[in-house]
């Protein structure tokens, strides 16, 4: 530690190297944060974890299909089952075709919906009671509330894409969830409009169980009781059903890890090849130190951690302007693109930003390795030969 | 007087360690911006492959996706004779009534994808002249016989010639692959209308498919579908069809841009790093340069192209890893969601010719950002400084 002064001088001799170092450290970790922030809200499981005794019960052949309500009352015989609800993906098209707007609009029974089944969000007991109560009511995730604006009394039209019809809803409040990207409204509002398959069937069934035991047992219980008739089901948890949608994208997820790992190892050369370069300028001075009783390990260590401390510079600039600066202003930037959507769930973590701030701290050590190793073995004499 | 082109390579050269690591970063830095945006240009390549401006998809007013309209048997009965559809050699009207549908199917890796299902009839195959089968033969109706794109097994478990495909209470037997050459029906299955009617229980069309005899009459034709008021129907030419479908791939060239901007400006810092060390190694050099008659401007110049040099060198190399990777590595389609219809769309990294002069112009750029401040270092120096300089 006595030699900290030293290194710190040393990081700081060429002002524009050390700049120009820690900037680009800095954007390939804000880049590196966006990316794996971007995964994870793709990824979002709704419950943040906890809503893992919940089902979703789809057709067998895939969401395109509908299921006959008549199963409604035999799934919720089973025992363990707590409540179903028959939920009804609307796809419906907000303002206008643009993909910026689009968000998931579901119908859900609200009688028991934040009750019984979604029963880890957060929604106030009178804002829940008033939606009960409002047959042509909707709640919204908070994030979409922020996004779109929308003040209680709001009414919103969506226009139907697969179902024909277009829907006035009026918005009541918000819910707090892991995921926020949704709306939901009165399977009843739906019913009304008397669309082709109205009060007659329904696209999946979101239910609960009364514990994470009863899972595969209910799950196997419903597809077994359903498996000939002319509606087969496939029952999954919440998560499995959450990711059928990333497998689809799964190149997608694989392309993102790759490019972040590429990006990492290209700014691992870049610092090298700074560390590097100062270390080759500096060869009659640390030939210099050697003469004067410093040793071999003195040497690898001081350029070892100016590397350490140059990355660690910029990892710690890195992750304070990626939170506080960077990342808010590109995300209110990209409202208006097509990545919109993707962004509803968009949070960084301080996980994130810690494993950037580690991942900064590596950059330094491998990059500082190679040159600190070749400082060290420099023999002497020949160091003192050298005209630089 | 300019300063000769070899003085700037030999100086490369002589450099190798600090020269190649820049230049290996480049390339690195160019290949995934290539990577990125070939994804995002097979996409769009997969959604305008052969894409007709003659053929019109019929559809219900506001659906975004063929899977999501509904056309009844009346309403597909009166398009057919509806104006500018061209007859085949009996008289007939060029039609073909679709019916889609979606499966959730296993895919070869073991986890599972969703599948778009058309059912259709040898007229659909009449209409679209790009399509062509390759292997085995066409499904006979009443059968539940399928055909499969010939790049669907490579992907999807279970969907080669011989298989029974089951998902649900649907069974197909798969007796032929086609070849739809890259376009969007190749992430398809195809069947009978009727069997899959049959077999869905939906006495129902998704869409109706139209050949107009030209363009100008497939104008006409979607003006009578507008025109009508028993249809409730609209038309869309297929090439306007798969163009509302990009969107899809709109995100992925956000990605691109995003990941370009922030290696660019990243990798220029590094580019310019090392022309700083450059010039401030060779100030006695360029003192020596003025010396003997080169000017200022010569100096600038020559640095910038030092510098372009290097990143170009670094551009060509991320180029051609990148042809390697598309071509020898992967060889696959690769597969991505169609947010439209739920389905995937398989497509082929390929890198075109604009996305090669792309790569190229990225380089360049981080090269002139990298080289022109360093540069301008170098030819403000004084000359008595410069050569004064140990």
């Amino acid at each position: 530690m006595k030699f900290f002064r030293l290194i710190w001088k040393n990081v700081f001799r060429k002002k524009t190297r050390m700049v120009l170092t820690t900037g680009s450290i800095v954007l390939v970790l804000v880049l590196i944060v966006v990316l794996v922030s971007l995964l994870n809200a793709m990824e979002a499981d709704p419950s943040g974890g906890r809503g893992a005794n919940r089902l979703v019960v789809q057709h067998a052949t895939g969401l395109a299909s509908f299921l006959p309500l008549s199963q409604r009352q035999r799934i919720e015989q089973i025992p363990g089952v707590v409540a179903v609800s028959p939920e009804i993906w609307f796809g419906g098209v907000y303002k206008d075709d643009r993909p910026e707007n689009f968000f998931g609009q579901l119908s859900a029974d609200p009688q028991i919906f934040f009750d019984k089944i979604f029963d880890d969000a957060m929604i106030d007991p009178a804002a829940n009671a008033e939606w009960k109560a409002t047959r042509n009511g909707f709640v919204a995730g908070q994030n979409l509330v922020t996004k779109f604006g929308w003040k209680k009394g709001d009414h919103v039209q969506l226009r139907g894409t697969y179902i024909p019809v277009t829907l006035d809803l009026i918005y009541i409040g918000k819910y707090r969830a892991g995921d926020e990207s949704n709306i939901f409204f009165h399977n009843e509002y739906l019913n009304q409009s008397k669309w082709f398959g109205a009060n007659r069937v329904t696209g999946i069934y979101y239910m609960k169980v009364a514990s994470t035991q009863d899972l595969p047992r209910v799950a196997a219980a419903i597809d077994r009781m359903f498996e000939n008739s002319d509606a087969p089901t496939k029952t999954m948890t919440e998560k499995q059903f959450q990711a059928q949608f990333m497998e689809m994208m799964g190149n997608i997820k694989g392309l993102i890890r790759w490019i972040s790992l590429v990006i990492l190892f290209a700014v691992t050369l870049i610092v090298a090849n700074t560390v590097a370069m100062s270390a080759r300028e500096r060869v009659t001075e640390i030939s210099v130190m050697r003469v004067l009783g410093f040793r071999r390990s003195h040497v690898l260590s001081f350029i070892l951690s100016e590397s350490v401390l140059m990355s660690l510079l910029g990892g710690l600039v890195g992750v304070v302007l990626a939170k506080f600066v960077i990342i808010p202003g590109m995300v209110k930037g990209m409202q208006t693109t097509p990545m919109a959507p993707f962004l509803i769930n968009f949070r960084v973590t301080w996980q994130v930003l810690l494993a950037a701030f580690g991942i900064s701290v590596g950059v330094g050590v491998l990059a500082g390795f190679v040159p600190a190793i070749r400082s060290s073995q420099l023999r002497i004499v020949d160091g003192l030969r050298q005209v630089v | 007087m300019a300063i000769p082109l070899k003085y700037n390579l030999r100086n490369l050269m002589v450099r190798k360690v600090s020269t190649g690591m820049t230049v290996f970063v480049i390339c690195l830095v160019v290949t995934v911006f290539l990577f990125v945006l070939s994804l995002w240009s097979g996409v769009t390549r997969t959604l305008s492959t052969n894409a007709s401006d003659r053929n019109v998809v019929t559809m219900r007013v506001g659906s975004q996706a063929e899977m999501q309209s509904v056309v009844t048997r009346d309403s597909a009965d009166l398009i057919r004779s509806l104006p500018g559809i061209e007859r085949d050699a009996g008289g007939q009207p060029l039609v073909s009534a679709e019916l889609l549908t979606l499966v959730n199917i296993p895919k070869a890796d073991g986890k599972s994808t969703n599948v778009q299902v058309r059912g259709t009839s040898s007229a659909g195959m009449a209409l679209r002249p790009s399509i062509r089968m390759v292997e085995g033969q066409m499904f006979r109706p009443g059968t539940n016989e399928a055909i499969v794109s010939k790049v669907l097994p490579s992907r999807i478990a279970g969907v080669s010639i011989g298989d029974t495909l089951k998902s649900g209470s649907y069974r197909w037997k798969i007796v032929g692959y086609f070849d739809a050459s890259g376009s969007a029906y190749d992430s398809e299955i195809w069947t009978d209308v009727a069997d899959l009617q049959a077999q869905s229980k939906r006495p129902i069309y998704s869409i109706v498919y139209v050949r107009a005899t030209d363009a100008e009459s497939a104008r006409r034709y979607i003006e009578a579908v507008k025109g009508d008021q028993r249809l409730k129907l609209e038309g869309k030419t297929e090439k306007k069809y798969f163009e509302e479908q990009m969107v899809t791939g709109a995100p992925i060239k956000v990605l691109a841009i995003l990941v370009g901007v922030f290696t660019a400006i990243g990798a220029s810092f590094g580019a310019m790093n090392t022309m700083y060390a450059q010039v401030s190694a060779r100030i006695r050099e360029i003192g020596t340069l003025r010396a003997i008659g080169f000017s200022r401007r010569s100096v600038l110049v020559s640095f910038v192209v030092e510098a372009l040099l290097l990143c170009l060198i670094g551009g060509i190399l991320g180029t051609a890893l990148a042809f390697v990777l598309f071509n020898l590595v992967i060889t696959k389609p690769t597969g991505t969601m169609n947010f439209r219809t739920f389905s995937e769309i398989l497509f082929n990294f390929r890198l075109t010719p604009p996305l090669v002069l792309g790569g190229l112009a990225f380089s360049l750029a981080m090269g002139f950002i990298g080289g022109f401040f360093p540069a301008a270092r170098a030819a403000r120096l004084k000359i008595t400084t410069a050569l004064r300089e140990i």
